[in-house]
This record gives structure tokens, C-alpha cells and sequence, in this order.
């Protein structure tokens, strides 16, 4: 039977031999001879096809492509384009019409519109159990064309000219493998399918011999002729029954019709095939180890030379080379080494499979041209990391490879850069990370696979691994030692260099690659021991507890108020953090992003309950609860700003018993949550009555006072003061630096947001309103401007909505009320009728490439440029500390505008002067600046002589009160006051949860800080 | 001749890699041929087919109706597998809300 790679339909219905196919055909099968195709391409006349008004109709199989209106002159065209290379000649095709498209194809998908598929050319497609459709898609035809045609150093010159590397890991050209063993002394010689895949995260080899069993049979069969071999083995491991069973079929198909077995297509060539199923041993995917294995003995790896090309299989030349490098192979010789060569980088060509695993949304094989930005794969193929999270590294190369951060997403991945980031491409495991993934933790499980799977034969795998191990497991268990960092490197570099085989000399390389990359996270687990992703369970209580900055004890609390003591949960908030009625309301709770809770449905809404406690404590006792102050030391300090850091210093100063005077610029108490944040987020009465807690404790706030201007440090110093604390925040505009800005009605955010919070009208009403900035203060703004009726409110950004800064829900809710956004848009300039504003002109950006945050960068897309009408644009771009008077008092400033001050110590350069929260950090989330706050509260009590144990002492028991519910339950929401309410007066927008739902939302704690539950 | 067979009839195409098999798709393979079985649906290939890469969202089922497009549903259940037998591959109505998504 001949088999033809193409059938090509004529049609001879009455009406296509009147609009003239004879002469179609005719040409057609002209064109084949002229090509030599007339043996792989077959003219099948047939009768009426139906669609009369469109003949001469061809129909190309296997693709099925419909040519319509086919005229002789246009057969040329066919047969060169479609024919022979595999393009599709479009012009001839039939277009559907409409309604069809509407349907998705499962190819135009983002996941498969980016990918070239080559060695998964099959799989998903064809029948894995029917060799008749591997041989519609071409199967067999290279076999049959290098049989025909080729001697066997074409068929190996081809295969080098194509530049294939060893897609199993170490990327060895495939050409030269063949070639040596062509040259190698020895006789019969063998092919061999490395199918032990073993690496953790990878399963390209398993899905091609699952998917498509022939193509690997073809390959060997192709590269048996090539070297002159007569029989193959395909080792694959026992886990994977499926594909054992698959190829088992396959090989008997194919020996049925003739293409495994004797004198295939009639020529002498000779080739057979058998399976090896291996136990799965990791150390079996090393070739010497797989060899020794397939020839019935211990699978251990020997030392190299002599490698198998000279010395495989029973001491003979032996062809190694991975399924996926198989794969490739009978695509190359049909399509040419060319057209490979054609694809990838200057030394990486072709495709490769990359399994993608871990957090990552679409969890799958995909295959891409060689050089395809790491960022690429993860974020338009792989879909992103899954909730929103953030990247945090990909590892390549499984327990072998390394670790590729967010900084590198522009890497192309090819063999080379690769390995310039000290990592390798393997086999194609790709296991991406995100912030919940701590690389101590990370690097333990990769040892402890490579512990696992050392076979035991050399002692630097053996015992070096082991060590290795030991010290990291240490590391997560808060046990960590100065220097251990040092001796992992060390011990790593030891291994690497004296290991027998692969597995030993690799092994280290995750362990140094993330010491590389992620060095400061190492030193956290050791120095402080903390685990920043909520990982290392001996380092902390409950994830939700370790993320807080202020590390509030919210399993505790949640538990009280589950049990209805109120007074208790608030107290227990309020130990680490002076203000729960604010955090309750404003704060970006990171917690709720750790919680376990949303392994089960969603987290439990923390920061709700947080506000449910203060609110009751304040409404039922009518102030809020606090400690008593401490026995006085007789000491004064001074606190110069009053907003979150520098009262939250204040109240845990004077709980220790100074005396503490707080000096404020502005007319009111409260810095940027007084003046920042708008009415209907935090009622001024609710601020007020927390500060008021703060002042029952002894602590002196002196508003109107601007530090360095109407006193000086000397003076300060004259009355006493021990110590300073500086926390002035960031209340300084900064410009946006284009034209027009200085016209009137360009304003920036917080002063508008200051106007409005101290009583001024900002005089929006009926106007037009444009908003530049994607951060709270840019929501804040428009919102307010909203509800003081303007016409219409347009927010200005020039990344894309899920990069903005701004808490979610702020951007939602501004969303729902009404304000416009425009995305990827960048204020070009601000232009003017007279000294007026009445428009905004932007510029349209794209996205680049990744920055060092993996966010992708805005680039202008050329010459498209807009206008937004505004008669107010309000620029919420960032804020820097307004340091002047203090910079002249002597206080030292950095170059961006924020005060120098030691990061563990909190202390300037200044004796007694300590500084924290955004006038060091820059603007931040008030969370972080209670954190800095207390902080430097520890660090001013140990200057004066104190301990430094600011937070109050309390007994915690950590005990299960109550039923755990595991079912799924959902979270308790908050409501929110109407859309019309809204607009037209500043009113708190979010409700607080009743008692009863606050009760059974605290229910849905897990509590995972009670370790023998 | 097997080059253009199954052009005449509805394809049913099931995804039976490792990763469609853990996710369900021995049931959807069974329900799919009960549910035709019962009908008495003779002009139907069932057919089964290698991982396609997006494990994530399988089990997959392919259906290709003689002269139309491909359609892909993701996510399929024993249940979902007869109502794609009975209102695509009998009724031709796709059940769009199951068609894999493109991304926006």
C-alpha cells in the first residue's frame, strides 16, 4: 500500500467541470512532477461537492483547506506554497461568514497563539492508539523519505545543519552525538529513549509518549538508519503506566504495518524496538546509570569518558537522546534543517516544551521558539500567577537547575542565558513561585528530592548533600547560625566540583542559586527569625500574625470575639496596635492575603472585625478602653508629627512611663489620616476618639507648631527633652514636570485632599475633573471630587488597572460610583485657554518589557497622543516629607527627599534623634508606619536606659474554644450606604458588620496558631 | 483513504493524557458513549487523544461537526458531557458559557 502525505480533492461535479477544473487538474498534477511530489501527494477526482458557485474547488487533506474559485494559473502558488512548505495560500481560501467566528477556536486562545508546536505537534490532536491518523498528519513520511532518499550522513548532516540540542537538560548538539556514534568502532550499535523523566514539575516526555508514541518511534527508527543500528530501547519509568501502555501498542502497530521490524518499506534497513520500564529511580535519567539499568544492572552512574557514543549499550556505541529531542526529529527531516534553524536563537534553535507548575494559572505543556521572554511564557501564556499574588521567581531545571527572580522576566530563555543566570534549561520544568513561596523552604524540598534520590555511590552526594540538607533544616526551624549561609556556599561549590555524576554536581544549584537571589531572606530566617511568606511554621505563631507589620495577634482576637468578649479582642488589637478603630476602617490588611482560610473558600475578613471590636467597645463604654501608663521614668520626649508613626510612638512611650509631647505642624492631630484621608473612609469623630485614647495616657499634642521654624532642636533640647522622634510623613506635592502645570486649577492630591479635610471648598463643582495617578491618594481624590458634584471625574493612569497601587476595593468602589479611568495613558502636558486648564493632553503607552518589579513597562505608543477635557487636573503622583525646616535644623536628608536614619536602630546622625515612617520610607501604608512607629518606641526606650519591651505583657493561651468549621462558609461583607447617598454628601460609605455576623465570621478562623489541634 | 475519514460524521474528541484522566475523564468518556448508546446516536466518532498542554482546564471535549469549526469545552463533567451530546452534537447549538475562554 502506498501511503501519500496529502490527498488533494478535485472536484469533478457537473458544475466544476463547466467552470473549468480539468484544466486545474491537469496543471495540478503538472505542478506535482515538476516537484517531485507524485509520490506523496495524491489527485483524487471526486464527485459534487456541493458549493457549485465557487468551482473549481480543491480541498487539501489531511488540513482540510478549501480553495475555492481555483483557476489553472493559481495551481502553481498551491503546490509551491501549500504543497510543498506547508503554507496555507490564502487568497485562494474560503472566508466563512460571520457568525461562526463568534465561537472561540481552542488555537486562538492566548495560551496557544503565542506557542509553536513542534515536538506537541501531535499530542491532543490524534488518536494516540491509531497509527492511520499519526500518518494523516505526515507520520512516517520522514522515515520513508530518509529510507528513500537520503544516505545516512544526509539524514546526520541534516540533523547537525538544524542546530537540535539535547532537549533532556544539557542541550548537547544531537547531530554530533549521532555522528560519533556513526564513526565509533563497534558493532551492532543501539538507539536509545532517555523516557526516565524524574524532574519534580516536569511532564513533557510523559504527554509525547502519552500523546504520540509514533513520533518517538519514527525519530529512532530515522537515527537507527543514521548510524547504522538495528534495534532500540525506550527506558521508561514505572509510574508512568499510561505511556508504557500507549507506546506498547504503538510499537506493535507499527510493526504490523511494516515500519518497525525487517526491511522496512522494502529497503534492507532493518529496526526493531523494546520497552524497559525502570523502577524510577532519579539517578536512572544519568545515561551511564540508564544504560547500566537497561543492561539488567545496578542504576548507577560511572565515570565519563567513555561516553556512550564510544562505549553505551554491552560496551557498544550507543545513541542516547531525550522524547523530546526525539520528537523533533521527523519534523526536521521533512521540513528541513533550514526552516529549524530558522526558528530560536543564534545557538538555541528550534522549540521548547516547558511543563508549566506551580502558581500559575494555566497550569500546562506549552511550547515556544527558543529565546521567548521568560515573562512572556509566565504572563501571556501561563496566564499570570493565580489571586492576584506577586511573581516571585520561576525555577528552571527542577532540583538541578536554579531560580530566575522577577528582575530577570526579560530573559529569552535559551540554553545560554540560562546559564548566564546560573541556572539551566533541563528538561523544562518550570515551577513559578509567588510571594507565598519562602526560598529557604524552596531550596530544603529540592535537596531533599536530590537526598532522596542520590544513589549512593560517590560521598561528596552521598554525605555533602545530607550535610547540606541538615543546615537548611536547621534554618527553617529558627535553629539558624551566623555563618551557615556561608557554609552552604561552600559545601555547594565542594559538591559541584567533585560529584561523579549530574545529579551530585547539580544538586547544590538550587541551594545557590536563592542564596544568590534572595540572599536578605536567608539572613531574615537566620538573624530574626522570620519567614516573610508564612512558610516556616516554627518561626511563627499563624500566617496571619507574621505578615502584620505591627504583628497583631488576630487569631487571639478573632477567637474573642467569637466568644463574645469584646473588651478582651479589642485589648488584644490594641497591645501591638494603638489603633484599631482607624485599621479597622483604612488599613490594606496584608493578613487577609496569608490567610488559610482562602485554601477553603475565603479569607476571614479580619480588618471588618478589627472595626466590628473598636465600634462596639466605643459605643457601648463610650471611650475607648486602653492600658494604664507606666510607672514615670521622669524622662520627656518629643514626637514631631502626629500622624500614625508618631502617636503610635507617643502611646508606647508614655506606656512606659515618659513624658511625651507630641509638636504638629498642622491645625489638627492625626497627619495623614486627618488631613489625607477623606470623611466617608475615616469620620473625623472615630480619628478623634482614638487620639483621644492615646491623650488619656498622658501624652501632650501640640498642633500649629512647625518643628525647626516656631522651635527650635536647641530649644527642644533646653526644655528637657531626652530624645526626638521625627515622623513628619509625606505631605510635599511633587511635580509632575510637564508643561502647563503651573496654570490655574492644576492642583495636586494632597493638597486638594488637605483643602478639603480642613474645611476649605476646592471648587469642583459642575467641572470637568481629570485625575493623574493610580494610588490611594489619586482614588481618594476622585472620589471626593465626586461628592463634591463635579460633572464628571477621570482617572489618568499610565500602567494597567491590576498594576495600580491603590487597595482594590478603593479602585472598585471609585469604579462604582462613577469615576471614568483611562489605562496605559501618560500626561503629556496640561493646556489652557488664558491662564485656565481646559484640557489634559496624554499620550497612549504600551506595554513593554518587565521592570525590576515585574510589572511591564508603559513605553509611548507612537504618534497617538489624546485629549482629556478638564477644567481641574488634581496630580496624584507621590509625595515626598516637607523637610526644610528640619533639614536646616541639621537633621540629615537623602537625595529623594526623605530623612537618613538607620534602618535597625532607627537613630539619624543626629544624638537622640530618631526618625520612622514615610519621611523615611516615602508614602506608605499606615500599617507600616504603626510598625515604624513602635519600632522606634523600642529603640528611644533602650537609648533612655529602658528594655525595650514596649508592648504590653499578656498571658495568650492557645487552645481551641469551639467548633473549627471546615465546610465552606462564606465571608461575612460589610455593607455599604447607596449610590445616591454617596454622591451627595460625604457620609462613611462602609457599614460595620452586626454582632451576629461579626460572631460568625470570627467562626471561620481555622485557627492555625494552635500547633497540636 | 482513512485521510479524510471521519469528515462525514461528528467527531467527539476526549482528552485522555495522564492529567484529563486525573481530572475525570474516564467518566466523561462513559458518559459520553452511554448518552449516545441510549439515543441510539450511530453516526458519531468518539475518539480519544494525548494531553493538549492545558491541563489546568481539563477534563477537554472536543466536538467537531461535519463543515464546522472545532469546539473545545473545558472543564467537563459526566453531566456536562451528555448535555454536549444532546444540544451540540445532536441539536447543533454550542453551549457557549463551557467553550474555553479567550482571554479578553
Amino acid at each position: 500500500m502506498e501511503f501519500y502525505r496529502s490527498h488533494v480533492l478535485v472536484c469533478a461535479g457537473a458544475g466544476c467541470v463547466s467552470s473549468g477544473c480539468k484544466a486545474v487538474e491537469s496543471a495540478l498534477i503538472d505542478g506535482l512532477k515538476r516537484f517531485n511530489l507524485e509520490k506523496e501527494v495524491r489527485v483524487v477526482e471526486t464527485g459534487c461537492m456541493g458549493p457549485c458557485d465557487m468551482g473549481p474547488i480543491l480541498v487539501v487533506y489531511p488540513e482540510g483547506v478549501f480553495y475555492r474559485k481555483v483557476k489553472p494559473e493559481d495551481v502553481g502558488d498551491i503546490v509551491e506554497q501549500h504543497l510543498l512548505k506547508g503554507r496555507i495560500v490564502e487568497r485562494l481560501l474560503y472566508t466563512t461568514p460571520g457568525t461562526r467566528d463568534l465561537v472561540p477556536k481552542i488555537e486562538e486562545i492566548d495560551f496557544f497563539t503565542k506557542q509553536t508546536r513542534i515536538a506537541l505537534r501531535n499530542t491532543g490532536i490524534v488518536d494516540p492508539e491509531s497509527i492511520e491518523e499519526y500518518i494523516a498528519r505526515d507520520g512516517y513520511a520522514a522515515l520513508g523519505k530518509v529510507l528513500s532518499t537520503m544516505k545516512p550522513e544526509q539524514v546526520i548532516d541534516e540533523i547537525k545543519r538544524s542546530g537540535l540540542r539535547g532537549r533532556g537538560g544539557a542541550g548537547f548538539p544531537t547531530g554530533m552525538k549521532w555522528e560519533f556514534t556513526a564513526k565509533a568502532e563497534g558493532k551492532p550499535k543501539f538507539v536509545v529513549c532517555n523516557a526516565d523523566e524524574g524532574d519534580p514539575g516536569a511532564f513533557m516526555d510523559r504527554s509525547v509518549l502519552e500523546g504520540d508514541p509514533h513520533s518517538v518511534i519514527e525519530a529512532m527508527a530515522i537515527c537507527g538508519y543514521a548510524i547504522g543500528a538495528s534495534q532500540g530501547y525506550v527506558y521508561v519509568r514505572a509510574e508512568y503506566p499510561l505511556a508504557v501502555d500507549r507506546l506498547g501498542k504503538a510499537i506493535e502497530r507499527a510493526k504490523k504495518y511494516g515500519l518497525l521490524g525487517d526491511n522496512i518499506f522494502g529497503t534492507p534497513f532493518s529496526f526493531d524496538l523494546e520497552i524497559r520500564v525502570g523502577a524510577g529511580a532519579f539517578v536512572c535519567g544519568e545515561e551511564t546509570a540508564l544504560l547500566a539499568s537497561i543492561m539488567g544492572k545496578r542504576g548507577e552512574p560511572r565515570p565519563r569518558p567513555p561516553f556512550p557514543a564510544q562505549s553505551g549499550l554491552w560496551g557498544k556505541p550507543t545513541v542516547l537522546n531525550n522524547v523530546e529531542t526525539w520528537a523533533n526529529v521527523p519534523v526536521i527531516i521533512l521540513k528541513g534543517a533550514d526552516w529549524f534553524a530558522s526558528l530560536g536563537t543564534a545557538k538555541s534553535k528550534g522549540t521548547k516544551v516547558f511543563a508549566l507548575a506551580g502558581k500559575i494559572t494555566n497550569t500546562g505543556l506549552v511550547e515556544v521558539p527558543m529565546g521567548t521572554p521568560l515573562g512572556e511564557i509566565i504572563y501571556d501564556i501561563g496566564g499570570g500567577i493565580p489571586k492576584g499574588k506577586k511573581f516571585k521567581a520561576a525555577q528552571t531545571g527542577g532540583p538541578s537547575g536554579g531560580c530566575i527572580p522577577a528582575q530577570y522576566l526579560n530573559t529569552p530563555v535559551d540554553y545560554d542565558s540560562l546559564a548566564q543566570l546560573g541556572t539551566i534549561m533541563g528538561s523544562g520544568g518550570l515551577i513559578v513561585m509567588d510571594e507565598d513561596t519562602c526560598m529557604v523552604d524552596m531550596a530544603k524540598f529540592f535537596l531533599e528530592f536530590c537526598v532522596d534520590e542520590s544513589c549512593g555511590k560517590c560521598a561528596p552526594c552521598r554525605v555533602g548533600t545530607k550535610r547540606m540538607h541538615e543546615i537548611l533544616d536547621r534554618i527553617t526551624k529558627g535553629e539558624g547560625k551566623e555563618g551557615d549561609v556561608e557554609l552552604l556556599l561552600d559545601l555547594g561549590q565542594q559538591i559541584k566540583n567533585s560529584a561523579l555524576c549530574g545529579l551530585g554536581q547539580t544538586a547544590p544549584n538550587p541551594v545557590l542559586s536563592m542564596i544568590k537571589y534572595f540572599r536578605d531572606e536567608y539572613d531574615e530566617h537566620i538573624r530574626e527569625k522570620k519567614c516573610r511568606a508564612s512558610v516556616c511554621a516554627s518561626l511563627f505563631d499563624s500566617p496571619c500574625q507574621n505578615t502584620c507589620p505591627a504583628g497583631i495577634d488576630v487569631p487571639i482576637y478573632v477567637d474573642y470575639i467569637k466568644q463574645r468578649k469584646y473588651a478582651d479582642a479589642y485589648l488584644t488589637v490594641k497591645r501591638d496596635n494603638p489603633f484599631p478603630l482607624v485599621c479597622g476602617r483604612v488599613c490594606d490588611h496584608p493578613c487577609e492575603g496569608k490567610c488559610r482560610r482562602a485554601q477553603v473558600d475565603e479569607p476571614v475578613a479580619i480588618r471588618t472585625l478589627k472595626r466590628f471590636v473598636a465600634d462596639w467597645e466605643l459605643e457601648h463604654k463610650g471611650e475607648l478602653p486602653t492600658f494604664a501608663a507606666g510607672r514615670t521614668t521622669g524622662k520627656k520626649v518629643a514626637v514631631i508629627g502626629s500622624g500614625p508613626a508618631g502617636l503610635t510612638a507617643a502611646h508606647y512611650l508614655a506606656l512606659k512611663g515618659y513624658s511625651v509631647t507630641v509638636f504638629e505642624a498642622l491645625p489638627v492631630a492625626g497627619g495623614m489620616l486627618a488631613v489625607g484621608i477623606p470623611e466617608y473612609r475615616l469620620p473625623k469623630q472615630m480619628l478623634a476618639a482614638e487620639i483621644d485614647s492615646i491623650r488619656r495616657l498622658g501624652v501632650e499634642i501640640r498642633t500649629g507648631v512647625r518643628v525647626g521654624k516656631d522651635i527650635t532642636l536647641e530649644q527642644m533640647k533646653e526644655q528637657g527633652y531626652a530624645a526626638l522622634f521625627v515622623a513628619i510623613g509625606a505631605h510635599a506635592d511633587q511635580k509632575i514636570g510637564i508643561e502647563g502645570e503651573d496654570l490655574e486649577g492644576v492642583v495636586s492630591g494632597v493638597k486638594f485632599l488637605r483643602d478639603l479635610n480642613l474645611g476649605e471648598d476646592p471648587g469642583v463643582k459642575g467641572k470637568r475633573v481629570a485625575v493623574i495617578g493610580g494610588g490611594n491618594v489619586a482614588m481618594d481624590a476622585a472620589r471626593s471630587a465626586l461628592r463634591l458634584g463635579a460633572a464628571e471625574v477621570t482617572v489618568v493612569y499610565r500602567r494597567r488597572k491590576e498594576d495600580m497601587p491603590a487597595i482594590q476595593v478603593e479602585i472598585d468602589e471609585a469604579i462604582h460610583e462613577g469615576v471614568k479611568f483611562i489605562f496605559l495613558a501618560a500626561p503629556l502636558k496640561v493646556t489652557g485657554m488664558g491662564n485656565k486648564v481646559d484640557a489634559l493632553e496624554c499620550q497612549r503607552m504600551n506595554l513593554g518589557e518587565f521592570d525590576k518589579s515585574g510589572r511591564r513597562r508603559p513605553v509611548p505608543a507612537e504618534g497617538a497622543t489624546f485629549a482629556v477635557a478638564a477644567d481641574v487636573v488634581i496630580a496624584a503622583i507621590g509625595q515626598a516629607p516637607e523637610g526644610e525646616a528640619l533639614r536646616n535644623a541639621g537633621i540629615p536628608f537623602l537625595k529623594g527627599g526623605t530623612v537618613e536614619a538607620d534602618a535597625k536602630t532607627t537613630l539619624t546622625a543626629v544624638d537622640g534623634v530618631f526618625a520612622g515612617g514615610d519621611c523615611v520610607t516615602g508614602p506608605d501604608t499606615v500599617i507600616n508606619a504603626i510598625a515604624a512607629g513602635k519600632k522606634a518606641a523600642r529603640e528611644i526606650d533602650k537609648y533612655l536606659g529602658g528594655d525595650g519591651d514596649v508592648v504590653p505583657k499578656a498571658v495568650i493561651e492557645r487552645a481551641i474554644t469551639g467548633e473549627i468549621i471546615e465546610r465552606e462558609m462564606p465571608r461575612a461583607e460589610a455593607g455599604s450606604i447607596d449610590g445616591k447617598r454617596r454622591l451627595c454628601s460625604f457620609d462613611e460609605v462602609e457599614l460595620g458588620l452586626t454582632e451576629e455576623a461579626a460572631v460568625r465570621e470570627a467562626g471561620r478562623c481555622l485557627r492555625c496558631d494552635v500547633k497540636d489541634a | 483513504m482513512r485521510v479524510r475519514e471521519g469528515e462525514k460524521e461528528t467527531r467527539i474528541v476526549v482528552g485522555m493524557g495522564t492529567c484529563g484522566i486525573a481530572a475525570g475523564a474516564r467518566d466523561v468518556m462513559s458518559a459520553i458513549l452511554a448518552e449516545l448508546a441510549a439515543r441510539n446516536i450511530t453516526d458519531v466518532t468518539v475518539s480519544q487523544t494525548g494531553c493538549v498542554g492545558l491541563c489546568e482546564y481539563e477534563p477537554l471535549v472536543d466536538v467537531i461537526r461535519p463543515g464546522e469549526e472545532k469546539v473545545t469545552y473545558s472543564y467537563v463533567n459526566a453531566d456536562k458531557a451528555r448535555q454536549i451530546v444532546n444540544r451540540h452534537v445532536v441539536n447543533g447549538q454550542i453551549i457557549g458559557e463551557w467553550v474555553i475562554a479567550r482571554k479578553q
